[in-house]
């Protein structure tokens, strides 16, 4: 399907190479959600590279843990135990206040797509510029931005003047203005219908391949898996499978593939 | 320049803006109105005190207020006039009569207070117009501002004060207190006697030989204080001599017997602190309601990169605009209030810099401590949440 370069398909069993390359890097990773008694472990032992540049598309049935690492690599959480580097930096023990620093880096495409319905779509955007203290020319980056997601001639619209498909649009346009070398989607295409979502993909796909940055995606929507370039499969907390999007096509049967890993 | 995102965020919804202004001018309007009758309560009391005209003032040792109708003997006055300093001696009469509304015919009590209208006792311009017009016989000014329960106040009116004849020949600017809950009228010493002097047998009897208030006009660069002083320890004990203006003035005095042995401090106080809490409530729903609306955008600013300070920042300039736009119209009705409620009762209903600076620092206040508990709710928002909603 894609016929672009795939570079390093190899996953996590590779031995550590040095971290200009690496998006993120992950050992061992274990994470417990609450204290005591109640404490229960969600992700067990996860080993995992993301070089920069591709597309890795995570998936799994739900409570398998998904959303949980994207929130541990996005420094949304605390990391307890293992190590996790994001763009060469260790997150395990840093502060909350660090962790702000670490995600000024990252882009983040949520589900919704949490627009500020008072702004237009250039402010929400520039939301994001004003982050990096550049406020003299923050509304020509933001309607640069807007420019390349096909939303030049809407950028004084406010969201509620958007279809859906525009507005995570203009939710990518916020993620990917400060051009950060990571980006983080939670189900980006849930709340779309096919046309947009495909629309929405294709863009993040291309907007990655132009800034090389790395793009870890959670979804359900198996339309947009020939985007990717690796594949993860997360089951209780596990890594299951990891590998390129070619060998996953053809050892899973369309049918038994959604049966299998699409549980939702 | 920041994007005004509390600006926006406020008056992105037109329609709950201006509820949001409207229940900010509310508690607004609630905390100046329950002021205003403090104030104005205390305000009235001493208006025609201020009015006297005078440095000294001179009053029977047992009259802790305007209220008590104890009257200390003139010769005090020409006692007083002796000393070094001291230019004229007035004598001021006053007593309550039964006044009959000359259309209703139903009687109610006012304040007479009287005088030789030789005298500057109280020198404003429509007193001293009427000066002639007053020793006629049966005469008296009426105030023009007292309880419409007394019917007409214009000059020309002809009813009955104490069961006697009475006629209004003018009117005059002053307004009700405690003492006068109806109004006051002004008359001449000389009718004063008439209505006065042998009213029946359960009635005091009035002569010229008692004074109510005595007034003492000092030569100009006289110390006030020591005239005062000297006067305390030269005349007799039996009045006590006070300078009009001053901490330990005539009028503060009379201020102050109010505040401290009634309770329309504490009532008027605790109705304005409720005012207060009413706003904070209402405030803090109004931001809570923002916050909570637009909690998975905050959470997505968080994480962004944007830390607790500034949407701590966020909500805090959305309380600070909610406390200058709604303290204005909140302003505006209460001085249409004011002017109403000075109108029906009589009181005087003062609008100073510093009560409106005060009432706006409570505003602000206000709005500080809602914003501070609704900003909680932001502060604890974990961004991490937002991912699979």
């Amino acid at each position: 399907m894609s016929s672009t370069p795939i570079p390093n398909l190899e996953g996590s069993n590779q031995p550590w190479a040095s971290t200009e390359d690496r998006s993120v890097q992950i050992r061992s990773l274990n994470y417990f959600f609450g204290w005591g008694e109640l404490r229960k472990q969600v992700l067990y032992d996860i080993s995992l590279d993301l070089s920069r540049g591709q597309i890795v598309i995570m998936t799994g049935p739900s409570g398998s843990g998904k959303t949980t690492l994207l929130t541990l690599i996005g420094a949304l959480r605390s990391v307890h135990e293992g190590s996790l580097k994001v763009m060469g930096q260790e997150l395990v023990g840093l502060g909350s206040r660090q962790r702000v620093d670490i995600r000024r880096n990252i882009g983040f495409i949520f589900q919704a797509h949490n627009l500020f319905e008072s702004l237009t779509a250039c402010q929400n955007v520039e939301m994001a510029v004003e982050l990096t203290g550049q406020f003299h020319d923050k509304r020509q980056q933001a309607a640069a931005i807007l420019e390349k997601v096909g939303l030049g001639d809407r950028i004084d619209y406010k969201p509620q003047a958007l279809s859906g498909g525009q507005k995570q649009r203009v939710a990518i346009a916020r993620a990917l203005v400060n051009q950060p070398q990571l980006i983080l989607a939670d189900e980006p295409t849930a709340a779309l219908d096919k046309k947009s979502g495909r629309d929405v993909v294709t863009l993040l796909q291309k907007l990655a391949q132009e800034e090389n940055c790395t793009i870890l995606m959670v979804t359900h929507d198996n339309r947009i898996l020939d985007v990717a370039h690796r594949i993860i499969n997360l089951v209780d907390g596990r890594l299951e499978s990891d590998e390129s999007l070619q060998h996953f096509v053809d050892t899973h049967d369309p049918k038994s593939l959604d049966r299998r890993m699409f549980i939702m | 320049m920041r994007t005004p995102l509390a600006l926006l965020n406020l008056i992105h919804d037109r329609k709950k803006f201006l509820t949001s202004l409207a229940g900010v001018a509310f508690a607004v309007l609630l905390m100046f109105l329950f002021n205003g009758f403090k104030n104005a309560l205390y305000d009235s009391q001493t208006q025609l005190l201020e009015k006297f005209n005078g440095e000294i003032v001179i009053i029977n040792r047992l009259k802790e207020n305007m209220f008590v109708p104890r009257s200390f003997a003139r010769r005090r006055l020409y006692q007083a006039r002796a000393f070094d300093g001291v230019e004229a001696a007035f004598a001021v009469y006053t007593s309550d009569a039964r006044w009959k509304n000359p259309e209703t015919k139903q009687t109610r009590p006012v304040r007479v207070i009287a005088y030789n209208p030789s005298e500057p006792v109280l020198p404003t311009a429509d007193i001293l117009a009427h000066r002639d017009d007053l020793t006629m016989l049966n005469t008296a000014l009426i105030d023009r501002r007292a309880r419409a329960e007394v019917g007409p106040r214009e000059a020309g009116i002809i009813t009955e004060l104490a069961d006697r004849e009475i006629r209004i020949v003018g009117t005059f600017s002053l307004g009700t207190d405690f003492a006068a809950g109806n109004g006051n009228l002004i008359m001449s010493d000389q009718n004063f006697l008439r209505y006065f002097a042998f009213r029946g047998p359960e009635e005091d009897e009035r002569s010229f030989a008692t004074v109510d208030l005595g007034l003492l006009k000092v030569a100009p660069g006289t110390n006030v204080q020591q005239l005062v002083q000297t006067l305390r320890e030269q005349l007799p004990q039996d009045i006590l001599v006070l300078s009009k203006d001053g901490p330990d003035g005539f009028v503060m005095r009379e201020r102050q017997y109010w505040e401290e042995n009634t309770n329309i401090g504490f009532v008027f106080s605790l109705l304005t602190t409720m005012g207060f809490v009413v706003g904070i409530i209402l405030v803090y729903q109004i931001l809570y309601t923002d916050v909570a609306d637009h909690w998975s955008e905050y959470a997505t600013l968080k994480a962004m990169g944007y830390d607790n300070l500034f949407l701590f920042g966020v909500v805090m300039q959305e309380a600070i605009i909610l406390s200058v736009l709604g303290f204005i119209p909140g302003f505006l009705v209460s001085a249409m209030f004011y002017n109403l409620a000075a109108g029906v009762t009589g009181l005087i209903f003062r609008m100073t810099l510093e009560r409106v600076v005060s009432i706006y620092i409570m505003t602000f206040i206000m709005c500080l401590v809602s914003g501070a508990i609704a900003v909680r709710k932001v502060q604890a928002t974990d961004p991490a949440e937002v991912f699979g909603l």
